[in-house]
Formats: C-alpha cells, structure tokens, sequence
C-alpha cells in the first residue's frame, strides 16, 4: 500500500477527527483512489497513486466537504451577539475592577467571576485576561444555543456608543492627512519643550508661572518620575500621529492604548508621601490624592473603551465577509 | 477587492449552488442499478458531464444517512468496493424532486419564450 496514500487519508483524518464513521469515510476514499490508480496507462504505480490523490483534492477541502452540512460551532446568525454580550460583560467586568483596586474588595461569582483584591498594575494585568474569560463565557453559551437547534430569540441591548456603528473617518485623504500632520506637528513640540524644561530643571511641572526662577510642584525624585511618565505619554501621542500620517491600521491605536495604560498605572502607583516640594494643607492632601485617583482611573478607563471600541473594529472588519 | 470586481458573477460558484440540487437527482437515477462511488463518476463522464469525486462521496454519505439509499460492501474481487442502491423512500423522493425539476424547467422555458417575443 502506498505511503501517500496512507498519509493523505491520515491527514483527511485528522480533519474528521471525533465523528464515529471516519474509518468508513478514509475506506471508500482509499477504494476511490485505488480503483483510479489502477485504471490508468501503464503499470500500477506511484506515480498514478499521487495523480489519483491530486485529482481528488486537498485532504482539508475533501474533509470539509464531509462537514459542510454538519452545525457550525456558532450559528453565524449569532455572529454579533458574539462582540456585543462580549463588549457587555467585558463593560461590566472592568466596572468591578475599577470598584476592586478603589474599595480594595474582592468578586466572587462561581464560576463566572472571581476577582481578588488588585493594586492597580495587577489589574491592568488581570484586564486582558477577564476579556478573553468574557469571550469564552459567551462563546460557551452560544455555542450551546447553536447545538440545541432551537430557534432562540437573543435580546439585542442597545448601547450608547454602538459599537456597530464605529467606522473610519469619512474625511477626504488629504484633510485627514493635513489633520494628522498639523497634530503631530503640535505634539512633537510640546515633547520637545517638555523635554527642554526637563533637562533644565529636572521637572516639567511648577507650582509658578515665574520662568526666571521655577518652582517645581513635586519633590526631586517624584517630580522626576512623574515628569518622565508624561514626558513618554507625549512622545507616544506623537508617535502614534506621525506613524498614522503613512497608516491607517488601527493597530497603532491599539498599540497608542495599551502603552497609556501602562502609563496611567504607573502614575497611579505614585505615593502620595513627601510627594509635594510646595506646602499643602494637611486636610486639603486627602481630597487632592482622592480627586488625582479618580481623574486617572477615569482616564484609564476611557482609554480602555478606546481600546476595546478599537479591538472590536479590527475583528469586525476581518469577520466582516466571506468570500 | 474592489466593488466592481465583487459584483462579476462568479460562474464557478453559481454552477456549484446548482449542481447541489441536481446532483441529488442525477445520482438517485443512477442507482437504480447497483453502482460504485467510481463506476459512477465514470458513468456520468460518458455522458458528457463531471461531477467532482470529492463532491459525490460525501453526498453518497447523507443519502445513505436520510435513509434514501443503500450501501454494502463487496469483497469478492482484489479490491473491496462500496456498492449504493435505491431505497423505497430514495424512489419517492426521486419522483418529488423530478415533479420539482420538471416545473422549475416548465417556468424557465416559459419565460425564455415570452423573452424571444420582446
């Protein structure tokens, strides 16, 4: 018995792999091949073995062909219930997140969720793991609608943002083209003339307006860190803008996004002692560290619809048609 | 792809949508006699139409399932072969699906005549 043969009809295997007639299907294919081989000119040979086994197709369209008629994973109706229930649930896992790094709690729902206690890095962390869990709780139940053969009515939620509805810009090449030139313009000089106070004063921000004689806000090692974290944020905004003026791959945004949430996180793990070089009333410090928090978790967040709003606009538009 | 390209029929894929139910038909003929899966691609051939290997046997597979026909392997000869026959539910559904056939050409050729008169 030839060896392609037998390899061919293994590969078909693989692909038929878990329905109980596979052995039946591979013997009537070998049969097929065989009886072809044998027919044609000359002796019965290799050579006629790998012409029959041509002629018969690639093992994965052949194996397909078997399938076409069995019920698809997922119903293809139920395509985007798959990103909305996702984008939901994922809306409201980021909810808890926020709710456990600020309240320091944590979410027990066996076993849907479970979310310990999180300092800010961790959650920025746990993020695109709760994603793909969402995905996979969604994908798990309408998978199981789709096996059942029932026909289910899914509510459809509307959203405020329609994540449907997200498209490109309309605007004509060049409008956007000059936009995006004019904002990179604007960005790299604002990293510039951060960069220029940073390397004069160590610090990009003054509890003064006095140029002769600046007074940093924060102390020498904070006001270091903090300045270059927002240093690197600017130069990100400006990279993102200058690689957009040769593409428009909504991958930079994705990129542009998870690097500003790594930023935010840092920000966010700045200790608030011996924080200020000016002096501060003691009863007013709470209130600052209070609003400064919530000003970058709801940066944070933000940034995270952006990032989702982005995710979900690549997937869309590569589930979008088949050929 | 552009839409203009999108848009350009496809004939290749179209003949596949309607080889699907004429297939069904062409081969619950042919088992009338006791055939297999390549006596029958060979038979087809003769008569001037191709029907694709990998597209028959699948085929072969639900017809067999629904119960509209029959399978039994013969080992008598050097090769084993896979030989399908017509059920009694595979002859009326045959009949069906002819009346169907027939009526779809009735209306197409209807329609090619009130054509040829514009």
């Amino acid at each position: 018995m030839s060896d392609k043969l037998e390899a061919y009809l293994e590969e078909i295997s693989h692909f038929l792999s878990g329905r109980a007639e596979r052995e039946e299907i591979l013997s009537e294919i070998r049969s097929h091949i065989m009886e072809k081989a044998a027919e044609g000119p000359g002796e019965f040979t290799d050579a006629a073995i790998e012409k029959a086994i041509a002629a018969f197709g690639p093992a994965r369209k052949v194996a397909e062909k078997y399938l076409d008629h069995s019920r698809p994973i997922i119903d293809p109706a139920y395509k985007r219930y798959l990103f909305r229930y996702t984008t939901l649930l994922f809306a409201f896992h980021t909810l808890l997140t926020v709710v456990a790094v600020v309240f320091k709690e944590d979410f027990i729902l066996f076993p849907f969720l479970f979310m310990p206690r999180l300092g800010v890095i961790e959650a920025l962390m746990y993020l695109p793991t709760a994603f793909l869990a969402d995905l996979g709780i969604v994908t798990v139940v309408l998978y199981f609608i789709t096996q059942s053969g029932k026909d289910v009515r899914l509510p459809w939620p509307k959203l405020g943002v329609d994540l449907d509805e997200v498209k490109p810009p309309k605007k004509s090449f060049w409008v956007s083209r000059i936009a995006t030139a004019v904002g990179a313009v604007i960005m790299l000089a604002i990293t510039d003339f951060a960069l220029y106070l940073f390397a004069k004063h160590q610090a990009i921000i003054f509890a003064n307006l006095d140029w002769t004689n600046p007074r940093p806000l924060f102390t020498p090692g904070a006001g270091r860190r903090i300045s270059l974290i927002i240093i690197a944020g600017f130069a990100v905004a400006t990279l993102n803008l200058l690689i957009k003026l040769f593409t428009s791959s909504r991958w930079v945004d994705v990129v542009d996004d998870v690097i500003s949430l790594g930023l935010i996180g840092l920000l966010l793990t700045q200790s608030f002692d011996n924080l200020f070089a000016v002096r501060i009333a003691e009863n007013i410090l709470p209130k600052i560290r209070f609003a400064a928090k919530f000003m970058l978790l709801f940066i944070a967040l933000m940034t995270t619809i952006e990032l989702i709003k982005n995710i979900v606009f690549i997937s869309r538009r590569k589930l979008k048609l088949p050929n | 792809m552009t839409d203009k390209a999108q848009n350009e029929p496809n004939i290749g894929s179209l003949e596949t949508e309607m080889n699907r139910g004429f297939l069904h038909i062409l081969v619950l003929a042919l088992l009338e006699k006791d055939m297999y899966g390549y006596s029958m691609v060979k038979h087809i051939e003769t008569l001037g139409y191709k029907v694709e290997e990998n597209t028959l046997y699948p085929l072969l597979r639900r017809l067999e399932k629904n119960g509209w026909i029959a399978s039994k392997w013969d080992l008598t000869e050097d090769r084993p072969r896979k030989f399908y026959a017509i059920t009694r539910e595979g002859r009326t559904l045959r009949a069906a699906l002819l009346d169907v056939w027939k009526n779809q050409n009735r209306v197409l050729d209807e329609i090619i005549k009130e054509i040829s008169h514009v």
